[in-house]
């Protein structure tokens, strides 16, 4: 059975099982591989991307539910203006170790700088709740993305000028 | 080397960012899931039995079944200390869960569909899961074969017998006369940790191939020469006709410092000849992971009215699971870490790796030092109380300084920890003062640590290319930790006058780097760079001999600096790197440089260590540690408020990159302290099955770390530098459970200090921890284990 897929502004066909997660038909059947398979039980937010809109953890969606969705992976953020000022200041702050968890944090915090562009650190960690990190000790994760808000607000304050 | 010469580039970002940030970087586990039969392994679902069948001709025709490979096809015994295991368990088995066959196929659904049909028949044995009823007189024995085993490093005078796997002992000066003296106070202290699992995100993983008579293993390792050596060893190959590579690794923390799944891949790539990956669920990777080894410590110290240390004796007993593996070298580590920190006029340590019926233990950071410091430094805080002392002058009088005695012998250089103690209090009077009056217990400690960088052999080629760029190849690997992406393209740019934009660091790959030990221990940094830097002065004076012909000046009147070789103090003068590069093209063949590095061999005392691997520590590495902590009494529930550290690094190299590892490696020891534990079920299996189950931190549970940088300590390292990346969890467990106590006004003795055991504490519920060994006082070596202990001399 061919299954199809709406990824990143493309059709992607595919021959997995229906009910095989998201996740590993993105990894395996796609070789999309910048969401990574963790936990597989929806607890790091490593395999996290966007349905809709939305961050979901897409080791708890079977493939055939996520038919006729919107779906963005961390490839697909590469183009996004607020994943890249956010990805700079993740960069700025010297953030990355092992980088497992990355792709992940960003889907998260994209999701946040657009849903509440004056965020702070209490609620950046607490957006933070689904994605582990096991090298850093997220402080740097928060500064990143509390550098981003200030970077976006002020590049929105320029525009308005302009 | 003296840190009045600077160094060139200690700003240096991590190359790697970008891409892991996009999730372009391709780990092995990236590799693994497309285009390569898949592996899984059949376990044992007994503790402890007899294997009487294991029939594997049903599945090896089940669909889409490639190979299926058994005991039979490993049948050799491989270990770190003592040759105590087999790939696949042979006639019996030790542990739930231990691998009986293994299998490859199309998917791993079919893998797993055909482990099903494996037809075994295992008569469960007696079962031992704890090392009270290991040590225990008439205990069933894990290996009732030990006698046989191979013992493969030699030291002095280890004791072996029965499930002691493995004894050490440290004796320096007269520790029966100390605990007689009259004017001494005898403080006595027991404590008890459960496992730590790694958790690193990356499971292990690997993919083998065999072409043109050689094994290609690609594995997510910290240390591929010890996988290549192993896979060789377990499965009767030549090493040489085994090659290694390691792409970016998703965390270590030590689960991937020994070899522990790649032969599997191995065996069933040789059998079928394709590639085969084997990358285990989140669920079997916990079940079978390699942890830090779950301790029981049992420490006294005979204390002088003035805080003086007149004996100290110590047993420490280190479960090492079903064998023996780290932990019988760790062993070694009771001396550098328990058995350090503090001037001891007599000491007498053993330490004990105990074999028992549950999965085996590994390393991870900062192996045997994270409990044993907390055991010290809380015995240390009971100690005070005794003898009514105030915690920190206690420190600040008995903390090792220039020429002290270690408890090996070995005469520590420099004063370090006491000025380190200065810098906390510095540190901390800075610090705004913290609401105290919610109705919660509030506390704070002040703790010391010490640890070591564990150096070790090494090797590194530097070639110098035609364009003035300069490639550096070593077996090391990018675990996260930075050094591969920082430290070490800034050492090699710093010796040959480059900026490290312009030091190209080659993936780690056994067929074109030397041998290394392997990234962990604090020593990639240090061992890695130390061959670097012999490698570099090897071009350096290539070059300048060149030079010098070409310019026509004396060698010793040019200088490197900036891609340029130019007369010192005229700068402009000379010429390119690239330039000198390519002129050598036509005089002497490209310019290339190789270097080596080994432990140079610190002396201890003799006759102080019997059983070590390590007698004496060549770069001791020094922490402070100081927390605030505030403990709801409704709920035991124990907040941290404020953590400060300030550790010994000898030279900073990158202080962002340590600054990183700092507030990490803190984190993970807040875990261990606070949250992460391992309980076992009544089949000795692990009760916790994935990040559900075993709480790792969350962005919500951490604070930001204080840090401070402490340099100029004596190193041998390159640069002056040490290992910055193990230590920082050191001390953690010791300063939160320091803090706790004071905050609760109740002795600590086991972690982690969930709010269960916080609130048991409180309300008296917690009876005062019995360890099981009393009748090892006074610590004698070889007086206590049943099964008549051997004291083996392998070294003669």
């Amino acid at each position: 059975m061919i299954g199809q897929l709406w990824i990143n502004g493309e059709w992607c066909r595919h021959d997995a099982d229906p009910a095989a997660p998201l996740h590993r038909v993105l990894r395996e059947n796609l070789g999309l591989t910048g969401s990574k398979d963790v936990c597989g039980e929806g607890f790091c937010g490593a395999c996290l991307v966007q349905l809709d809109g939305a961050p979901i953890a897409a080791c708890l969606v079977p493939v055939a539910l996520a038919e006729g969705a919107q779906i963005v992976t961390i490839e697909g953020l590469d183009q996004d203006p607020v994943a890249q000022s956010l990805m700079a200041a993740m960069e700025a702050e010297d953030a990355v170790q092992c980088g497992m968890c990355f792709p992940g944090m960003v889907m998260t915090l994209t999701h946040l700088l657009k849903t509440c562009p004056t965020t702070d650190r209490e609620k950046v960690k607490r957006a933070l709740a689904g994605n582990i990190c096991r090298c850093t000790g997220y402080e740097r994760i928060v500064s990143a993305a509390c550098r981003a808000a200030k970077d976006l607000v002020a590049a929105d304050a320029q525009k308005v000028v302009a | 080397m003296n840190l009045k010469t600077p160094f060139p580039d200690p700003v240096f970002a991590r190359r790697d960012a970008f891409d892991k940030l996009r999730g372009r970087t391709r780990y092995t586990v990236d590799e693994a899931c497309q285009g390569h039969l898949q592996a899984y392994l059949l376990r044992a679902d007994v503790a402890s039995g007899e294997i009487l069948r294991l029939d594997v001709s049903a599945a090896r025709k089940m669909p889409g079944v490639r190979a299926v490979v058994t005991a039979s096809d490993a049948p050799h015994r491989f270990g770190i200390g003592v040759a105590d295991q087999r790939l696949f368990a042979t006639g019996r088995v030790r542990y739930k869960g231990e691998p009986l066959a293994a299998i490859a196929a199309d998917t791993l659904e079919q893998a797993k569909a055909a482990a099903l049909a494996v037809d075994v028949v295992i008569r469960p044995l007696p079962a031992v899961f704890d090392m009270a009823g290991a040590l225990a007189s008439g205990a069933p024995l894990v290996h009732p074969d030990w006698a046989t085993h191979e013992v493969l490093l030699e030291t002095r005078g280890a004791g072996r017998g029965g499930n002691l796997a493995w004894e050490s002992q440290v004796r320096r000066g007269d520790v029966d006369a100390a605990f007689s003296r009259p004017d001494v106070t005898i403080v006595e202290s027991a404590f008890r940790v459960g496992r730590q699992i790694h958790m690193q995100l990356e499971p292990r993983a690997a993919i083998a191939s065999y072409a043109d008579g050689r094994l290609h293993l690609i594995a997510s390792t910290q240390a591929p020469w010890t996988v290549k050596n192993v896979t060789a060893r377990a499965l009767g190959l030549s090493p040489a006709r085994v090659r290694v590579t390691a792409p970016a690794v998703g965390g270590g923390f030590g689960a991937k410092y020994g070899c522990t799944i790649e032969p599997y891949a191995a065996a069933l790539a040789l059998a079928c000849g394709k590639s085969v990956a084997l990358v285990p669920s989140r669920a079997e990777e916990m079940l079978s992971c390699p942890c830090r080894e779950n301790a029981d410590i049992l420490i006294r110290s005979a204390v002088t009215r003035d805080g003086r240390i007149a004996g100290r004796e110590a047993v420490v007993l280190m479960d090492c699971g079903a064998y023996g593996g780290e932990q019988i070298y760790l062993t070694t580590m009771t001396a550098h870490t328990l058995g350090s920190s503090y001037r001891l006029e007599a000491v007498r340590l053993v330490s004990r790796a105990v074999y028992t019926n549950t999965a085996p233990n590994g390393a991870f950071r900062a192996c045997n030092g994270v409990y044993n410091i907390f055991a010290l430094e809380s015995h240390t805080d009971e100690i005070c109380q005794a003898i009514g002392m105030d915690p920190v002058e206690f420190r600040r009088r008995n903390v090792l300084g220039d020429g002290d005695l270690g408890s090996t012998g070995q005469v520590f250089q420099g004063d370090v920890l006491g000025p380190m103690l200065e810098k906390m209090s510095q540190m901390r009077s800075k610090g705004a003062t913290l609401p105290s009056d919610d109705g919660r217990l509030y506390g704070r400690a002040t703790t010391v640590g010490t640890w070591f960088v564990f150096v070790g052999p090494s090797a590194a080629t530097v070639n110098l290319n035609p364009d003035g760029s300069a490639t550096l190849v070593t077996a090391g690997v990018e675990i996260g930790q930075g050094t591969m992406m920082q430290s070490l393209p800034q050492i090699v740019a710093a010796e040959l006058g480059l900026s490290p934009c312009d030091v190209v660091v080659h993936q780690a790959d056994t067929d074109a780097a030397g041998f290394d030990v392997g990234v962990g221990g604090g020593r990639t940094t240090v061992s890695l760079g130390a061959a670097a830097v012999a490698a570099c002065t090897e071009i350096r004076q290539k070059l300048l001999a060149l030079a010098a012909r070409l310019l026509q000046a004396p060698a010793s009147e040019l200088s490197l600096s900036q891609g340029r070789i130019d007369r010192v103090g005229h700068p402009g003068t000379g010429m390119t790197l690239a330039s000198l590069a390519q002129e050598a093209m036509q005089i002497t063949g490209p310019i290339s440089g190789s270097g080596a590095f080994t432990r140079p061999g610190v002396a201890a005392m003799d006759g102080c260590a019997a059983g070590h691997f390590l007698e004496a520590v060549d770069i001791p590495v020094f922490a402070v540690h100081d927390c605030d902590v505030a403990v709801d009494p409704a709920t035991g529930q124990v907040e941290v408020l404020r953590y400060r550290v300030v550790q010994d690094v000898g030279r900073a190299l990158n202080p962002s990159a340590i600054h990183g590892q700092i507030q990490g490696g803190v984190v993970q020891g807040l875990g261990y302290a606070l949250h992460e534990e391992v309980t076992l079920a009544e089949d000795g299996a692990f009760r916790q099955a994935g990040f559900g189950s075993y709480r790792i931190p969350l962005a919500q549970d951490v604070v930001p770390v204080e840090i401070e940088l402490h340099e100029g300590a004596p190193s041998i390292g390159p640069w002056g530098a040490k290992g910055a990346g193990e230590v920082p969890i050191l001390n953690v467990g010791a300063a939160i459970a320091c803090a706790v106590s004071r905050a609760i006004g109740v002795r600590v003795q086991e972690l982690p200090l969930t709010p269960p055991h916080v609130l048991a504490l409180l309300q008296g519920r917690k009876p005062a921890l019995q360890l099981h060994h009393p009748q090892d006082w006074p610590a004698r070596p070889g007086t206590n284990p049943p099964h008549s202990t051997a004291a083996v001399s392998v070294a003669g």
